[in-house]
């Protein structure tokens, strides 16, 4: 599991890349977010963005998914060029994220989100009838609720869950339907250690053709789950590496991982 | 401009061709052949001056409007009631005192208390509730209007001008050439509507002024494009907010006068004032008093037109435009994109 | 989404007495109400309530507070009164009730659903202001056009069909009628909430942004929930231009477009069996207070006035209209109850 060279990964360009990112900029007004990053990853390939805040990570998941369009860039999603797609249709094409600020449906129960989650990448979008209680998407979502330790909520409201519960939602609502591709970011943060073994184990067991970028400050979690990592700093790519490399690197140490890793 | 020219070179031309050719309608006497064709020049000249003084009444009522949106974040529904309330006491006040200029201190006075009190007891309590606050309008809306019936009855209101404002005054705007003599004649307009434009754009420029050129106005600025900057910044925002109300609602009051003096008061009229603001802001923008003077001058010019060259379709020709504006640029014309 | 799970009743077990109670009241109340609180009373009620709950649908499901659906109740009336005999047969065509009805609701649809598409060109509160404004074009362009809309005056003598050989205008067919009706669309309201389209509706009033990443198309939505709202309106206004007999641009005014908005406000906006509440009270008043006020030395014109401040009241003080108050007073009152008997009510 080693990276591809740099001209490895040109070559291999539209053969066989889940994720493949060209020049990719954003501004906000004269203010670079990102500027000209280009990233490529395989399918099944788990990866690490690390940076420290304001490093433009968040905003390169936004990119990716179309929430806020790149300004400049081409992004192809398992050869397709997408750029220029709303995000629901990147969404139906197999990508998912979960969001740092947990982004949910506060006056839905647990079921109806993961529901509304396995619908939106479904047929029938539109439909004007019950699901019956034998839906194949209705036991799509029990399952995705049981997977993510929900079962016991499923009827509540989601406004009325703990946080680490709806922590949990947020990744659950990321796994439904069949998801080729998934970008984590931050889905750690303020969760209990015992929650964050919970979340390295449905990390871990993802079946091996889902690949996913997760964006995580927590070191433990981080390069626990990733085969690869990328370091992004004031809105550039600097550095790609394995964990192993990334841990021991001084300028890497020195910026990010600061005294307390060190 | 240039920047324009250089970059959308055939939408440049397009552009100065429009202007030359209206500026030539406007100021060349017309051949017998055009006026066979749409009619008389001084039918045209009228209409567009209707539309020029209508729109700067238009501007009266909307400035306040779009100034109270862009700030307060409070669609105010009840606008046009203070339009109609400003207009009835305006009468009131000339037929009292013989004074329609002692109208326009008095009725600013008297419905900027009003605005005072809507704001300071009723919006202030549920800021940031947008929704909430627009059916509050509505509500208000609902209840003025019923309590003005109550007073005024059904019947309708002309406030008189002054003598001296009366009558017709000559503008240097030829209307055709006598064919026996050869002489110009210019086209002869109310003088009470010119110089209600006049006034109107004095206090548009006075606005912009000070919306642009004072600490008051950068501070008014600096909350239409971050609220709670302004706010953690320790300035009595609140204070701010009152002003600004007090000052639009007063202005809607001062546009009723006008109101009352260039067309009639009746029931209904609060509802048409509240729908030409809603127009005028939609089209020039929200927020925006640039935006607001395009918008009036718009819609006061195709309301016109559309009221002398195809009467039946005049309320389709504003809607349309609107359409078109929501289609096309949903944010208005001089809005802030978001 | 939660099938139910192991029920221990039956479904008409689960439902509560007070519910049979008013099924049973409303069924026969032809037995013992006079005429004029069966037609004019009950059944204004009804399609005030109809239409009413077409916004409710649309502002407590989908976010977005349309002022719109009195105009497209209206048009969905015209549309009767043009396609179908009136008393203006220089226009009405007199086709047959089978054509006229689906025409009606498709001519609605088509209007709701371009002016539903201009309305979420933008988002909150700019709806309302929107659809304001396009509501009073219409209202303005059918008191100008004569060739279709036939001007001020509107069409009159505009009938119901003589189905099965009844007189759907007489009080008890016309109440049954209403009756129907309004129970359908209620129905039709409460029981798509849980259908994937409902569901997804909730979902982009809550958070159209994450909807986008769940692979909805927001846009869409909203539109289509703009078009079947019309469908519950156009119930609504075909039936009022029934009871009317008549149909005129005073019917589609913004007074009436703004009561449409203040019945689903007083009743709440938050629930369909609101919009029906607040119809209900809305015409009680309108009914019964020239009576009250004119003891009192006041003209009948004050309804307005009362309505007004039922409605800032409701407004201020009871967001979720009167039948939030009657939770609230119920809640107060298990509170009461609860310490004594240690038991849930």
């Amino acid at each position: 599991m080693t990276l591809a060279a740099p001209d490895d990964r040109l070559t291999q360009m539209n053969s066989g890349n889940a994720l493949e990112l060209r020049g990719i900029t954003k501004m906000f007004g004269a203010l670079a977010a990102i500027a000209d990053v280009t990233l490529t990853v395989r399918p099944g390939e788990r990866r690490a963005v690390l940076g420290s805040n304001g490093a433009g990570k968040t905003t390169l998941f936004n990119c990716i998914t179309g929430d806020f369009p790149a300004t400049s860039g081409i992004i192809r999603f398992f050869g397709e060029d997408v750029t220029a797609f709303p995000p629901y249709e990147r969404i139906r094409r197999g990508l998912r994220r979960t969001y740092q600020i947990s982004s949910l449906f506060a006056g839905l129960t647990v079921m109806d989100n993961v529901y509304l989650a396995c619908r939106g990448v479904s047929r029938n979008r539109y439909s004007l009838l019950r699901p019956r209680s034998d839906d194949a998407l209705v036991h799509a979502a029990e399952t995705l609720v049981e997977a993510v330790n929900l079962t016991a909520v499923r009827d509540q409201l989601v406004g009325e869950l703990a946080y680490g519960q709806q922590r949990q939602l947020e990744i659950a609502l990321a796994l439904s339907g069949a998801p080729r591709f998934i970008l984590f970011d931050e889905p750690a943060a303020g969760l209990s250690p015992t929650e964050r073994r919970d979340l390295v184990t449905i990390l871990t067991s993802l079946p091996s053709h889902i690949g996913y970028i997760i964006i995580e400050h927590d070191m433990d979690v981080a390069l626990r789950v990733v085969e690869s990592v990328t370091m992004m700093h004031n809105g550039r790519i600097f550095k790609e590496g394995l964990p192993s490399e990334i841990e021991d690197d001084p300028e890497v140490q020195e910026l990010y991982l600061g005294g307390g890793h060190g | 401009m240039d920047k324009f020219a250089k970059t959308n070179p055939a939408w440049a031309l397009v552009i100065a061709l429009v202007v030359v050719a209206f500026l030539w309608l406007v100021l060349a006497p017309w051949p017998t052949e055009l006026e066979a064709a749409i009619g008389r020049k001084r039918v045209f000249l009228n209409a567009l001056l209707g539309g020029i003084t209508l729109g700067a009444l238009y501007f009266l009522v909307a400035s306040g409007f779009t100034l109270i949106f862009g700030l307060l974040r409070i669609v105010n529904l009840a606008h046009g009631s203070l339009f109609l309330l400003g207009g009835y006491i305006g009468y009131e006040v000339t037929n009292y005192t013989g004074s329609w200029f002692l109208a326009f201190p008095i009725v600013f006075v008297a419905v900027g208390l009003v605005g005072l009190a809507m704001q300071r007891f009723i919006f202030a309590y549920m800021e940031g509730e947008e929704l909430r606050q627009t059916l509050v309008s509505i509500g208000l809306s609902v209840v003025l209007a019923d309590v003005m019936l109550w007073y005024w009855g059904g019947q309708s209101y002309t406030t008189l001008a002054p003598g001296f404002l009366r009558g017709p005054m000559e503008l240097p705007l030829i209307s055709s050439i006598n064919t026996t003599s050869g002489e110009a004649i210019f086209i002869r307009y109310p003088s009470v509507r010119i110089w209600i434009l006049i006034a109107a754009i004095v206090i548009g420029v006075a606005m912009w002024l000070v919306l642009n050129r004072t600490s008051l106005g950068m501070l008014i600025r600096a909350g239409v494009d971050d609220r709670e900057m302004l706010a953690a910044s320790g300035v009595r925002i609140q204070l701010v907010f009152l002003a600004v109300f007090v000052f639009g609602a007063g202005l809607a009051g001062m546009a009723g006068v006008v109101g009352g003096t260039f067309q009639s008061l009746s029931p209904g009229e609060d509802t048409r004032f509240l729908l030409a603001s809603l127009v005028v802001v939609i089209v020039g923008g929200m927020g925006s008093i640039v935006g607001a003077a395009i918008g009036a001058l718009v819609i006061g010019i195709a309301e016109q037109m559309g009221l002398v060259y195809a009467p039946t379709y005049s309320v389709v020709f504003t809607f349309l435009i609107m359409a078109a504006v929501l289609a096309f640029r949903p944010q208005g014309f001089l809005g802030a994109g978001r | 989404m939660a099938p139910a799970r192991a029920p221990d009743r039956l479904w008409f077990e689960r439902i509560p007495m007070a519910w049979w109670i008013v099924v049973a009241v409303l069924l026969t109340m032809p037995l013992f109400a006079n005429n004029f609180w069966l037609f004019q009373v009950m059944g204004w009620s009804f399609i005030l309530g109809t239409i009413a709950v077409s916004l409710t649908f649309l502002a407590g499901y989908g976010g977005m507070v349309s002022l719109l659906q009195m105009s497209i109740a209206g048009l969905a009336g015209y549309m009767v009164a043009i396609l179908g005999p009136s008393g203006t047969t220089s226009i009405s065509l007199g086709l047959a009730w089978w054509i006229v009805l689906p025409a009606a609701f498709l001519i609605a649809a088509v209007f709701a659903t371009l002016c539903g598409a201009l309305a979420v060109r933008t988002e909150g509160i700019y709806t309302i202001m929107i659809t304001l404004a396009i509501a009073a074009a219409f209202f303005y362009f059918t008191r100008q056009n004569y060739t279709i809309f036939n001007g001020y005056s509107g069409f009159n003598l505009v009938l119901p069909p003589q189905l099965f050989g009844v007189n759907w205008r007489d009080p008890a067919p016309f109440y049954y009628l209403c009756l129907g009706c309004a129970a359908l669309c209620y129905g039709a309201v409460v029981y798509i909430t849980r259908s994937p389209f409902g569901l997804a509706l909730q979902g982009v009033r809550d958070n159209p942004r994450r909807m986008a990443a769940l692979g909805f198309n927001v846009t869409a939505h909203r539109v289509a929930a703009h078009a079947l709202a019309s469908v519950f309106a156009s119930v609504g206004g075909i039936l009022l231009v029934w009871q009317n007999a008549q149909i005129a641009p005073g019917t589609i005014g913004i007074p009436a477009a703004i009561d449409i908005l203040v019945v689903a406000v007083i009743g709440g906006i938050r629930r369909p069996l609101g919009a029906f509440v607040g119809a209900f009270i809305y015409v009680i008043l309108q009914v019964f207070s020239p009576d009250i006020l004119g003891t009192f030395g006041f003209s009948a014109e004050r309804f307005k006035l009362i309505i007004g401040l039922g409605f800032l009241a409701v407004v201020l003080f009871s967001p979720d209209g009167v039948l939030g108050l009657w939770d609230r007073w119920r809640a107060r009152r298990a509170r009461r109850v609860d310490p004594l008997t240690g038991a849930p009510r």
